[in-house]
């Protein structure tokens, strides 16, 4: 049976490698409009988003709201790797085949930092549950946003130099402030001379990765490991008593859920057509709120609910911004100008989950999934 | 293996819950721990089983302190629980309720099962059929997929003892099982206990408020009131022990209606 499922899974890899890899070559060809290649990339790496929160809040029923600050703290590292390799590749215009070096490293710095993040976000959700971890997870991104966005860009002093001058706590905090000031502050990270962060990563990356990610979240689910997560969530002391340690399993998924965001917002940062620098305010609470947005709109605790939810969510928000633009609404905003169309959304959103909650309590799918095969027994 | 307690003391607060309680359960035995409401009786399980940390004293299995050890850790010593309120996972299926019981027996961990490897199947197939096993067992089997919220209270009660036994334990604690049974139901778990002691190699310990049962099917009693052992011995000699009397049904007239024996 492995082997039969080895064969396929190399199959449907190549297949999703060799098709992304043709829509890379000529993506802009057959989509002229490059903010429509945009949302396409953005809509693949919120599903990860999406379903990397899924893992947390979903199958291990531990309320995060936090989940912009693992995407930010992905986005940052794989900005600064890939700026840096950009530099030592010779700076010139992102090919596809330097996308080789720089998209798996700064990934991989994305996934690791993230990851050890998630680590220590974990720890505290072994003592607190509930509204209490919300808060901190809460607390923790906003903390991470506004220690870059609050940072003191007018500093004179530069990065080797403050860490060369390190002699104890004084100059040590010195150096880890210029630091967060060689993160760009509140004007975002554009790179080591402002030069912009190389954009290498295009559909090729994106959709491989994303599928990658996708699938590994699902077999997580259809695992032992995934049934004792859920067995965890319903009852700690009983899944204790036949064996499933808590802290074990509540600190992987931590850190698991931040890996996936870590990658989406590695991909985020180096996306082709997108902007070229990365924004603190882009990891704000709303992103958070986005994410657990699409997370119950699909259904807690489904993979494919999470695809859904994330390809949903991305797509109305780009709708609203779309239709912000065009001359009917905008005819209609200069008789009224208190009209916040971004506000709008949320009142969308709001009226939209009120009546899912009514509705469907489950969210669309429940912990359903798509394409689901009978067990055989 | 042995089950040794030794002036276990647990204390909440103000409240001496468990107080110098000492006893062994010797193996493949069964034992019962008796007393009235309040007595300490689920307290000890929860001792013993990891769900709260002991003052003092000691509690060890086959000369394993299971002092420090986590819940997690306990189980995988050998000791399985039964709750007295029913805990399953309930939204999980009958059968998925046994595999959880299985994830410290796996040899296969969240790696493989990333990569599907042949470990991965070959795990699940084996924990899948000693999990269908013990379904025939209990005879759960044509409810395997069903929910298991969606089971009888009786069934559910079963569902429970046999998550429990897929764990392999060594040790086996009852916490109430026949709460909530009638007379034949009760007879039915008398002989049900006696049949998982002899075909598994158990030891079982059982809190129970039945007297039918515990009179019936314990070969050793051990009774607590108010956190303190009261009495000790087989069921003839708990069954005329004064202070037992006494706990169960007061000293004098006018306690005599707080009595709940059963």
């Amino acid at each position: 049976m492995a082997a039969r499922i080895w064969t396929r899974t190399i199959v449907i890899a190549l297949m999703v490698a060799s098709a992304s890899l043709a829509l890379d070559l000529g993506f802009s060809r057959i989509l002229t409009d490059g903010s429509l290649r945009q949302l396409l990339m953005l809509t693949a790496c919120n599903v990860l988003v999406a379903v990397s929160l899924n893992v947390i809040n979903g199958m291990a029923g531990q309320f995060s709201i936090g989940h912009a600050g693992f995407i930010g703290i992905g986005a940052y590292t794989a900005a600064i790797v890939a700026s840096q390799l950009h530099v030592k590749l010779g700076a010139q215009t992102p090919t596809l085949a330097n996308s080789f070096i720089v998209v798996p490293v700064a990934l991989l710095a994305a996934a690791l930092v993230a990851g050890a993040f998630g680590f220590l976000l974990g720890l505290p959700s072994l003592r607190l549950k509930g509204d209490y971890l919300a808060i901190v997870t809460l607390g923790f991104a906003e903390i991470f946003r506004l220690l870059i966005a609050t940072a003191d860009v007018g500093a004179k002093d530069t990065l080797s130099h403050a860490w060369s001058n390190v002699r104890g706590p004084g100059t040590f905090f010195h150096a880890l402030s210029v630091s967060l000031t060689s993160l760009g502050g509140p004007q975002g990270y554009a790179g080591p001379v402002d030069q912009g962060v190389p954009l290498y990563a295009g559909p090729f990356w994106i959709l491989t990765i994303v599928t990658l990610m996708v699938a590994l979240a699902w077999r997580i689910k259809f695992s032992g490991w995934g049934r004792a997560l859920r067995a965890l969530r319903e009852d700690e002391i009983a899944s204790a008593a036949v064996g499933v340690d808590p802290t074990r399993y509540k600190v992987t998924s931590f850190v698991l859920a931040a890996v996936g965001a870590g990658v989406a917002g590695g991909l985020m940062a180096m996306m082709r057509d997108g902007t070229p620098s990365v924004q603190p305010d882009a990891f704000n609470f709303q992103t958070s709120f986005d994410a657990i947005t699409m997370v119950i709109l699909g259904g807690s605790g489904s993979v494919t609910g999470a695809v859904l939810g994330g390809v949903f969510v991305t797509l109305s928000i780009k709708a609203i911004e779309y239709g912000q633009g065009t001359s009917v609404i905008q005819e209609f905003r200069s008789h009224a100008e208190w009209l916040d169309l971004n506000a709008l959304r949320m009142i969308l959103y709001s009226v939209l989950l009120i009546a899912l909650m009514i509705v469907r309590p489950e969210g669309l799918l429940g912990e359903r999934e798509l394409f689901q095969k009978r067990r055989a027994s | 293996m042995t089950l040794i307690l030794k002036n276990v003391c647990k204390s909440f607060g103000g409240l001496r819950a468990v107080s110098d309680v000492t006893f062994s359960v010797p193996e493949r035995s069964i034992f019962g721990l008796i007393g009235p409401n309040g007595a300490g009786k689920t307290t000890v399980f929860n001792l013993v089983t990891g769900v709260y940390q002991f003052d003092a004293g000691s509690i060890t299995l086959g000369g394993l302190c299971l002092g420090n050890l986590k819940p997690a850790e306990i189980a995988k010593a050998g000791i399985a629980r039964t709750f007295q309120n029913i805990r399953l996972f309930s939204q999980l299926t009958v059968l998925e309720n046994l595999l959880v019981a299985c994830e410290l027996q796996k040899k296969a961990h969240l790696f493989s099962a990333l990569l599907r490897t042949r470990a991965h199947f070959d795990d699940e197939m084996a924990m899948t059929k000693r999990a269908q096993e013990l379904l025939d067992v209990f005879s759960l089997r044509e409810l395997a997929d069903a929910p298991s919220t969606s089971l009888s209270y009786g069934n559910q009660r079963r569902l429970e003892i046999a998550r429990a036994m897929m764990l392999s334990p060594k040790v086996l604690l009852l916490d109430e099982p026949a709460a909530g049974m009638n007379y034949g139901e009760a007879e039915g778990l008398k002989t049900q206990v006696r049949w998982l002691r002899d075909t598994f190699d158990l030891t079982v310990v059982l809190v129970e408020h039945n007297m039918q049962v515990v009179m019936g099917v314990c070969e050793e009693i051990h009774v607590l009131d108010h956190g303190e052992t009261i009495a000790q011995g087989s069921a003839e000699i708990i069954r005329n022990h004064p202070a037992v009397i006494t706990a169960y049904l007061g000293d004098d007239d006018v306690d005599a209606v707080g009595g709940d024996a059963a």
